[in-house]
């Protein structure tokens, strides 16, 4: 049925080059921001190897027809929540959150990998879905994230249950729910959210949030009130960095704020940080552009989906990327809470890299199979 | 399988992209904002963030007195600080710094564990205990130069001076007012830092050197300043007096030249001294002038011609103003203007201000800048109270006429009737006469400043030779000084308490210029509630005599007033009577008579001889040498007279000194003595007529 020939021919050589070229542009900032820290080749080692793990998993994900996956939609959903359960029951809290699997010498964080599985069952649920115009509609949609997201957000990890919604959003959208009342209800959402932590600020109501995770929403609004010497000390010491990058940057590992470790994370969730500092604002457009190609290419994708599965899935990789991309970057020019968002692709951390690797993957694949099979 | 997707929603798909761009453009201003924008201003606090300064202070200005004597410099010391991020052991570090400091261990341990990138442990410690600490060679401890002030003459001038205080800064005095010129800037030494706190080995290292602060000039003279606080002390004590007050000024230029206080301190050790004894009364506190003011008023009726020289008051004792008696100190009886200066009459001056009127009194009072700062470059200048026109009544104004109701700083008084010396011209007073940089060169000169044209030249002489005459024959005869005409008035004010007089405290003053042909200081001394003697004559004239006894006498200034033996030959002459031929008892008894001494030379009886001869004229007390019978044909040996050294003697010299060796002179021209015959060393009889020549000085 598949030749080789056929199979190479379709394979979308944009997005794969624009995603390696990402990931080793990752590494090369990742060398920069740890040469300060001793054995300072273990991380760019590890990142390697990530890279290469995800360049597998990749071609692993290319070789499985994505419609295996909405067939096999319920057992996916079963076994994530499984996987999230798994993590609260069995894992050892490590910096106060219980959020990794360990095995031997590797951590992986399963609600990485549970964002692909919420994509894979949200985007099947949705095929299914004859209707959605009501608000009725939406219900079983919601009830569908919001099982995983509870697990998540207990471990706790508001950045990633976050990102799920912004899925969720992302996906009603391209399954034709109405613009109007999705608008209204991420507004909506949002005007709750902003509203309770009001509440709680000034009349103590009970939130299902930690102090640090609600003074790190709202440190972006005010820099210097929020606990200057731990959230704020994050925000500030990154604007410092990124702005005393100027137009063309302090060069490739001359990053003063970088080096002197003045950047909290710098090598994880403050990357951005990094490149700003050092590329400065050029090199940061630049590595956004990039950005904005791999979501193009995505979008290009779903809109040449051979089916509606494909389209959501597809909808539901960009979604995530680019959910991703906007509140890391923002959260370290401080127009954004600080979440703990990995920046995809340039951030070390293996689970977060091999996420996205299987989100490009499902990307290729739908890609690969755009056209219907014709004998 | 799911249905292939509509065209709808691949249109969504669009908008999806073009949300997705909007938000990178978002993030793309934001990040221009920042890195374009506010670039600059981040770049600086990565630097601020990354880099410490250790301060090295700048070298505070040295003060010297006017002719370039030290009266405070700044000497470095050392001062241990801590930079707690790189402290090791922070218990042990504290507990070998407080037993080597003799500091408390808690306190100690509390500053090496802040968290701060520099916190001082100690300030200006003894060299022998930095030079322990830094052999101690303590992580994260380290030291830096700091000048500490000191103040070499001690309690000298203190007043003047002022203090500063640890932090290079000054507190009072001139040291708070030339603050800024002797501060300096302070430099730093700048240390690259991680954010852990450890120094980077090829960090930067900048040394920003520190500017040294300017150095001031006074118009101060250590040694005027001595005397002055010498004679204050001494009056003080002598009195028992609870306070006193001395200044000595430039009537020409208004520098001033002393200014004393006691009970005073030692600005090296200000903190053990009670505040009190750090006020300089001389400038803050307006007090009574009493007599001391009436020069003033008397320059004020003359000038306005409401009085002149010739008129005669009369002092029953008392004035009756607005049916109150206002008592004299004495029932002076008739004196003329000039004696009512020279014997302070109250009386006498109450009908000046009277005659001059409340408005002309007012204006007058305005002009001597006695309602006014004068604006003397010190901190805290009061200034006295003098009623306004509308607030005087007859009663105020004839009391104000000598010197009581109104108050006024000393040196309000003492600048006021130095204008009397500057031919009626009111300078301000002022302390610092340059500015220094620090290789010593000139930045800045202050110059004398006239205020204004107070009285007429011929009024302010006028007021001034009768100044002299209250020296010479009034109440100021203890300040009469050997050499100098001193133009003076003394001043007893009663204090005011609470609103009245208070009998038995005074405030006894004495003001003195001189010398009064060519006035170069203006002294006035305040002694506040002496005990025992009170009047300001007696208490306060001595010292300002012997201030400008000793400060004439410092700064060379010739003598315009003859001394002892000049005086004397400036007395009326006595004609020398005819007593040869009488027995050597009645001659005696008839010199005696005349005021003579007499020397009897022989063993006879009757005098044979006599010199001076008969009809001389001699001063009062001149010996007469009488020659008795047995020796009278010729004069003995040690009868003989050594002619003595006349040449560049004045007329005046040469017939002092003849007259006292019994030598007649003969005068040829007029002038100073060029030649002499008999040549001085010649051996004569007593009565030898020396021939002296005189020529005028100009001439040669």
């Amino acid at each position: 049925m598949w030749t080789r020939k056929r199979l190479v021919r379709n394979i979308d050589f944009t997005l794969l080059g624009l995603v390696v070229l990402i990931m080793v542009v990752g590494l090369v900032i990742i060398g920069s921001a740890t040469q300060a820290q001793k054995g300072n080749t273990h991380y760019i080692t590890m990142q390697g190897i990530w890279i290469l793990l995800g360049l597998s998993a990749i071609l692993i994900v290319l070789t499985i027809d994505y419609t295996e996956f909405y067939r096999l939609s319920y057992l996916l959903y079963v076994l994530n929540l499984l996987m999230l359960l798994a993590v609260l029951l069995i894992s050892e809290p490590i910096q106060g959150s219980q959020r990794w699997l360990v095995f031997g010498p590797v951590r992986i964080q399963p609600s990485e990998i549970a964002k692909i599985f919420v994509i894979l069952t949200l985007a099947a649920h949705l095929a299914r879905k004859r209707e959605l115009k009501s608000w009725f509609d939406l219900v079983p949609a919601f009830i569908h994230v919001s099982l995983p997201m509870l697990l998540i957000l207990r471990q706790p990890d508001l950045g990633t249950a976050m990102v799920l919604l912004g899925i969720l959003m992302g996906m009603l959208f391209i399954a034709g729910f109405p613009l109007r009342r999705l608008a209204l209800l991420v507004f909506g959402g949002l005007a709750l959210a902003v509203g309770s932590i009001w509440a709680h600020l000034r009349f103590g109501l009970w939130l299902p949030l930690k102090d640090y995770q609600i003074d790190r929403l709202l440190v972006f609004i005010d820099p210097e009130g929020v606990n200057p010497l731990t959230t704020g000390y994050h925000l500030r010491q990154s604007k410092i960095a990124i702005g005393s990058g100027g137009a063309l940057g302090k060069g490739l590992f001359q990053g003063t704020q970088n080096n002197l470790n003045f950047l909290p994370e710098q090598h994880t969730d403050f990357i951005f940080s990094v490149v700003g500092e050092e590329l400065g604002f050029v090199g940061a457009c630049a590595i956004l552009l990039v950005y904005l190609l791999i979501l193009w290419r995505g979008m290009v994708i779903a809109a040449s989906a051979k089916d509606r599965y494909g389209m959501l899935v597809a909808a539901g990789v960009v979604t995530m990327i680019a959910f991703q991309v906007f509140v890391n970057v923002g959260m370290t020019v401080g127009i954004m809470p600080i979440t703990g968002l990995p920046l995809p692709f340039v951030s070390y951390g293996g689970s977060s890299l091999l996420t996205n690797a299987i989100g490009i993957g499902l990307l290729l694949n739908i890609y690969l199979r755009r056209h219907k099979i014709r004998f | 399988m799911s249905s292939p997707p509509g065209v709808a929603l691949r249109r969504r798909i669009l908008f999806l992209f073009f949300s997705t761009l909007l938000a990178v453009l978002v993030l793309v201003m934001r990040l221009a904002w920042i890195q374009v924008a506010l670039g600059e201003e981040l770049r600086a606090r990565a630097e601020e963030d990354r880099t410490r300064s250790m301060p090295v202070q700048a070298r505070r200005g040295t003060i010297f007195d006017r002719r370039g004597r030290e009266l405070a410099i700044s000497v470095n010391v050392d001062s241990v600080f801590a930079v707690p991020a790189e402290i090791e052991d922070a218990e042990a570090t504290a507990a070998k710094l407080a037993s080597t400091l003799g500091m408390d261990y808690g306190k100690v341990l509390d500053r090496l564990t802040r968290r701060a990138a520099f916190v001082w442990i100690k300030r200006q410690i003894d060299p022998e205990v930095a030079a322990e600490l830094q052999a101690a060679d303590l992580p994260g401890i380290g030291f830096t130069q700091e000048s500490r002030r000191y103040y070499p003459k001690g309690s000298l001038a203190s007043h003047v001076l002022g203090i500063a205080g640890i932090d290079n800064q000054g507190l009072e005095g001139v040291e708070v007012v030339y603050d800024e010129e002797l501060r300096g800037t302070p430099g730093k030494i700048i240390i690259e830092y991680d954010a852990r706190g450890r120094e980077l080995p090829q960090a930067v290292h900048r040394y920003v050197p520190p500017v040294d602060g300017q150095s001031l000039v006074l118009t101060i003279d250590e040694v005027i300043q001595f005397i002055t606080e010498r004679e204050l002390e001494k009056a003080v004590i002598e009195h028992q007096a609870l306070r006193g007050v001395a200044i000595v000024m430039d009537p020409r230029t208004g520098e001033i030249l002393a200014m004393a206080n006691r009970p005073d301190y030692d600005p090296n050790h200000y903190q053990d001294y009670p505040v009190e004894n750090r006020r300089n009364l001389a400038v803050t506190d307006a007090l009574p002038p009493g007599s001391t003011f009436k020069p003033l008023t008397v320059a004020m009726a003359v000038e306005e011609g409401v009085a002149s020289w010739g008129d005669t008051f009369h002092c029953p004792g008392n004035i009756v103003i607005t049916g109150v008696s206002v008592s004299c100190w004495k029932s002076h009886g008739t004196l003329d203007l000039e004696g009512a200066l020279e014997q302070s009459c109250n009386v006498a001056m109450a009908n000046l201000a009277l005659r001059l009127g409340a408005e002309s009194f007012f204006r007058y009072a305005e002009a001597f800048n006695l309602t006014n700062r004068l604006g003397i470059d010190f901190p805290g200048e009061g200034k006295g109270s003098v009623p306004t026109p509308a607030q005087m009544r007859p009663l105020d104004l004839g009391v104000m006429g000598f010197g009581q109701t109104l108050t006024m700083t000393p040196l309000q008084l003492l600048s006021a009737i130095a204008a009397l010396a500057n031919d009626g011209v009111l300078m301000k007073p002022y302390l610092v006469k340059q500015l220094l940089g620090p290789e010593g060169e000139v930045l800045q000169t202050f110059s004398p400043t006239p205020l204004r044209q107070v009285v007429s030249e011929k009024t302010a002489r006028e007021v001034l030779q009768a100044m002299v005459a209250v020296v010479e024959e009034g109440t100021g005869r203890n300040a009469r000084v050997e050499g100098y005409t001193v133009a003076g008035k003394t001043g007893t004010a009663q204090k005011v308490v609470a609103g009245g007089y208070e009998r038995g405290r005074y405030l006894s003053s004495f003001v003195g210029i001189a010398p009064a042909s060519d006035p170069r200081i203006a002294v006035l001394v305040m002694i506040d509630e002496p005990k025992g003697t009170y009047y300001g004559g007696q208490v306060a004239a001595p010292a300002v005599a012997a201030i400008i006894r000793d400060t004439m006498r410092y700064l060379d200034v010739p003598p315009d007033a003859s001394t002892a033996e000049e005086r004397a030959s400036e007395e009326p002459l006595v004609k020398v009577p005819l007593v040869i031929n009488l027995s050597v008892e009645d001659a005696t008894m008839e010199l005696r008579r005349q005021g003579l001494g007499v020397d009897v030379r022989g063993g006879g009886g009757v005098v044979v001889d006599q010199v001076p001869p008969a009809g001389a004229a001699v001063v009062r007390g001149t010996k007469v040498v009488l020659s008795t019978s047995v020796r009278s044909a010729s004069p003995s040996d040690n009868a003989m007279v050594t002619v003595p050294e006349l040449i560049g003697k004045s007329m005046r010299e040469v017939a002092a000194v003849l007259g006292a060796l019994g030598l007649r002179l003969e005068v040829v021209g007029s002038g100073i003595a060029v030649n002499q015959y008999p040549e001085a060393g010649e051996r004569v009889p007593p009565a030898t007529t020396i021939r002296v020549e005189f020529q005028p000085p100009a001439d040669r």
